[in-house]
């Protein structure tokens, strides 16, 4: 019997022989979300880079269902995972429909146009179809990007008959980074409908207090080693943020002044 | 490709097409300037209907319609002339328009190109041929040849050999010289000059220093399309500087056509440039010829 | 994040003139009318003037004629158009669509507006074997099939442009990965090496071999035979019957290599298939023509000015936008200093120079 869903073990990667991962065991479970922290350069995009196939390990094994994912042809691979990058540049002067239509693999579906008005309607870019995507802004692109890889994850699913389809795992690097608060939420509550209805997710935040609200679990990443995981409130600790970002902080202090987080919107808030 | 041209690659030799050429209607296409120059001083100018864009002389050779460079021929450039014969010097083409009017059926005669007296002989013949005038023909080579032959025994007898060095361009302030193996090495030598050049090979950039040491009486150039090189520009070379040539400001200009064109004319441009390489020598001139008046 | 281009992006549309759905069907079906009607305006204008009606009986006369010998006039018209016009028309519109094509895909590898089929070294490769053809070529032509003999440059340009960037793919590639960084620079560097070779077979070349050399770079439909469109002709087919299936991955490229990779594009097989097919593509095409100037840049551009950037309308349209423009470059080409031709490379750089500044002028007066 094979381990179902992706994992990773004694994972090591290294760039002109410099060691960003060194030996991350970790697994991303369908039907959870799991948050991946940790201080700047602690190897986190590294790490997802070596989870979607796209980096090549200096050891270890990243399997999807048993199978080593850096042996499965890409196509394969596209059909049951999808990467939302940091930042994306398109080259030519593409329009945002055109840009979400790159996420449409396999047989295309006949209702093109209404799939992407969907699409947009759930990042919340309703009639933006026609735009250039190089007219936008970055929060406006960041969406953008977002319903290219919900439209991949869409076709994968349909690929499969009703019903059949295997989970897929949704992989996202710091999808938040440019979004206003309302946004942040908006991303982070279709995240969380993909684990809702049985895919696997993976995401890269920087905001503990978002983490912390979405994640079933969390992974803390620090000098490319994993220093902590488990529930949110195991890993928030006084002593974990200290070790691994090297800082004082106190975990659920409330401060003097004024202060908003984005907790206080309750359950509601992560409702597509 | 090339080397392999001359008269081999003609398909049609020069008798076959005599009877074609001796018609009255006949409608030339001259392709190089010596060409054209003896279809004019075998008294056909008037039967050649396109030139290319060397035939510069006689003056009326240059109102005709251009069809371009010699080795660079568009088919259909040449038909629209109209021709019934076409008569080009070794190495026009490229075969590719050569094939297309051998399947237009105009016949095509090479006129092999060498720098020597008698290959200015041997053209005049074949041309005369193609065009059946072999009688002018014969009259014109016995002229050209005893012009040649007065020439050289005139230059025979001077008593110095002067070095002189052949100047295609001074682009970028360095001399591409006559080498070797050139139409201006040819000439020098039947000037009674010697080719401070001939160590080169072609018309090759030469070094500073090389021309230098070459130490030449003269710079010879060309005159005329829009590139002559004056005395100022030749002397201010750092290849002639300090040079004879530089101290006596001996700077020869002729006409291209004129000078390294291998026609009827040659003779008449071997006197003149030996006797502006030889300064001072008395040499005797050339009988007037009709085929050599004017520019 | 920043909203700045990718460096060396052009993006000549100003924003928000796409903003209304792209006329893809129209546009493709005018770059298509173009082609046809340069074409037969490519059959129909010539420096020797033949009634366009006279032009179509003579074609007919002779597909279906009896092949009764002709002579004079008649053979001449026969012979321009059968010999000259036809196979110059078919193989300008297979250099311009080869070429155009080529340019539109290594646009879309290099993620560049800027890149042109020159950046893989196809026409430095194909320079240095043109012109050591020129030189030493005499010596062993005679090695070539008969039929062959008088296309000894054009093969020795096809396997030196083909050669030329099969080394540099060979060394931006390394443990399966082609890095388009490399690529570029082993690009330039080899081209650079290729460039100095040319130099000196031009210092050791005659006058006369410079001179024909120097035509050849100057590009020219001029020695335009049915035998070269024949040779020419399954290396363009195969490039434009292969772009419907490389219009997806050039599509994901534009998004980056990785996220190309995420959509399920095999980055490295596509960037090895498209210099590959590139290189046999305008490899043929530079081979039969020589360097016909600004074709690879400017076409897709303008294709993509009309159709806007999606690979699997811009590259047939590309195909069709540079047949039109070489042969309506061509028909220039032959006209203006009739009877004698100026070099086809000369005209389509004439014309596509000063066309590049003005859309660069019109961009930054855009852009303020």
């Amino acid at each position: 019997m094979h381990p179902s869903g992706l994992s990773a073990r004694g994972v090591s990667v290294a760039i002109r022989g410099k060691r960003l991962v060194s030996d991350v065991d970790l697994d991303v479970v369908p039907g959870t979300v799991t948050i991946l922290v940790g201080p700047n350069g602690a190897g986190k995009s590294t790490l997802l880079k070596a989870l979607t196939g796209e980096m090549r390990l200096a050891a270890g094994r990243v399997t999807l269902d048993g199978a080593d994912i850096h042996a499965m042809p890409p196509r394969d691979l596209a059909f049951r995972r999808a990467v939302l990058p940091q930042a994306a540049e398109v080259a030519f002067p593409f329009t945002v429909e055109e840009v979400i239509a790159i996420g449409l693999i396999g047989a295309q579906a006949p209702d093109r146009a209404a799939h992407v008005a969907r699409l947009l309607q759930q990042v919340d870019l309703p009639g933006f179809g026609g735009r250039r995507y190089d007219s936008l802004s970055g929060g406006e692109r960041q969406r953008v990007q977002l319903a290219r890889v919900l439209a991949q994850i869409d076709c994968a699913r349909r690929a499969y008959p009703d019903g059949a389809a295997p989970p897929a795992f949704l992989f996202l690097d710091e999808p938040t980074s440019s979004l206003d608060l309302g946004h942040q939420l908006t991303v982070l509550a279709l995240a969380r409908e993909h684990a809702r209805a049985g895919g696997g997710v993976l995401a890269v935040l920087h905001d503990l207090n978002l983490a912390a609200m979405v994640a079933d679990r969390m992974v803390v990443l620090a000098g490319g080693r994993v220093v902590a995981e488990g529930a949110p409130g195991t890993v928030l600790t006084d002593d974990v943020l200290a070790r691994a970002f090297g800082v004082k902080v106190r975990v659920g202090a409330v401060p003097v002044g004024p202060f908003v987080l984005p907790q206080s919107i309750g359950a509601e808030g992560l409702r597509p | 490709m090339l080397g392999t041209c001359g008269a081999s690659a003609s398909e049609i030799r020069p008798q076959d097409a005599a009877a074609q050429g001796a018609a009255r209607d006949a409608r030339i296409v001259s392709i190089g300037g010596a060409v054209t120059e003896i279809l004019f001083a075998l008294g056909v100018g008037d039967k050649v209907v396109a030139v290319d864009q060397t035939s510069q002389f006689p003056a009326a050779a240059r109102a005709l319609p251009q069809v371009g460079y010699a080795r660079a021929l568009s088919p259909e450039g040449v038909l629209s002339a109209g021709p019934s014969l076409i008569i080009a010097i070794e190495g026009a083409g490229p075969k590719s328009t050569l094939d297309v009017l051998k399947a237009a059926s105009v016949p095509v005669v090479i006129v092999p190109e060498v720098h020597t007296p008698e290959g200015v002989v041997e053209k005049i013949r074949a041309i005369a041929k193609a065009v059946g005038e072999d009688a002018r023909g014969r009259a014109l080579a016995d002229a050209v040849r005893a012009d040649f032959a007065a020439v050289e025994a005139a230059v025979t007898a001077l008593p110095t050999r002067p070095k002189a060095v052949f100047v295609l361009a001074a682009s970028g302030g360095s001399a591409t010289v006559g080498g070797t193996g050139t139409s201006a090495d040819a000439m020098l030598r039947l000037a009674g000059a010697t080719n401070a050049m001939a160590s080169v090979h072609g018309y090759k950039p030469a070094v500073d220093e090389a021309a230098m040491a070459a130490d030449p009486d003269a710079v010879v150039v060309m005159k005329g399309s829009g590139q002559e090189l004056p005395p100022e520009t030749i002397f201010a070379l750092p290849a002639f500087m300090g040079t004879p040539a530089a101290r006596d400001r001996r700077h020869v200009a002729m006409w291209g056509s004129y000078l390294l064109g291998f026609g009827p004319r040659t003779p008449q441009a071997v006197l003149d440039l030996a006797r502006a390489l030889h300064p001072g020598a008395r040499l005797a001139d050339l009988p007037p010829r009709a085929w050599a008046d004017g520019q | 994040m920043s909203a700045a281009p990718v460096p060396g992006t052009l993006e000549m549309a100003p924003s928000g003139a796409a903003d209304r759905a792209r006329p893809v069907k129209a546009g493709l079906i005018l770059f298509a009318l173009l082609a046809i009607v340069a074409f037969l305006g490519a059959i129909a204008i010539g420096p020797l003037s033949i009634a366009p009606g006279r032009v179509l009986a003579v074609i007919a006369d002779a597909v279906w004629g009896e092949g009764a010998s002709l002579t004079g006039a008649a053979l001449r018209e026969r012979v321009v158009v059968m010999d000259v016009r036809l196979p110059r028309a078919m193989l300008g519109a297979l250099v311009g669509a080869g070429t155009a094509v080529a340019g539109a895909i290594m646009q879309g590898v290099f993620r560049n507006a800027l890149a042109d089929p020159g950046l893989v070294g196809i026409a430095p490769g194909a320079g240095l074997a043109a012109v050591a053809w020129v030189v030493f070529g005499g010596a062993v032509a005679h090695l070539l099939p008969l039929g062959l003999q008088g296309l000894g440059l054009s093969l020795a340009a096809f396997a030196g442009g083909l050669l030329t960037t099969l080394v540099i793919a060979r060394l931006a590639t390394r443990g399966g990965q082609t890095s388009v960084a490399t690529l570029l620079f082993a690009g330039l560097a080899l081209g650079a090496l290729a460039s100095a070779g040319t130099g000196v077979m031009v210092f050791i070349a005659s006058e006369q071999q410079t001179r024909e050399f120097l035509f050849w770079t100057m590009g020219s439909l001029g020695g335009a035979t049915w035998l070269k469109a024949a040779l020419a002709a399954p290396f363009v087919f195969a490039l434009v019957a292969l772009s419907p299936f490389l219009a997806r991955g050039l599509d994901a490229m534009a998004l980056g290599e990785a996220e190309a990779f995420h959509v399920g594009i095999d980055v490295n097989r596509l960037k090895r298939i498209c210099v590959v097919a590139v290189a046999a593509g305008v490899g043929a095409a530079v081979a039969a023509a020589g360097v016909v100037a600004f074709i690879g840049l400017m076409v897709p551009h303008l294709a993509r000015l009309v159709i806007g950037p999606g690979h699997r309308a811009l590259l047939p349209a590309a195909a069709l936008l540079g047949a039109a423009v070489v042969l309506g470059a061509d028909i220039l080409a032959r006209m203006i200093a009739a009877p004698a031709e100026l070099p086809l490379g000369v005209v389509t750089a004439l014309i596509g120079a000063p066309f590049f500044l003005w859309l660069l002028m019109g961009r930054r007066a855009f852009a303020g």
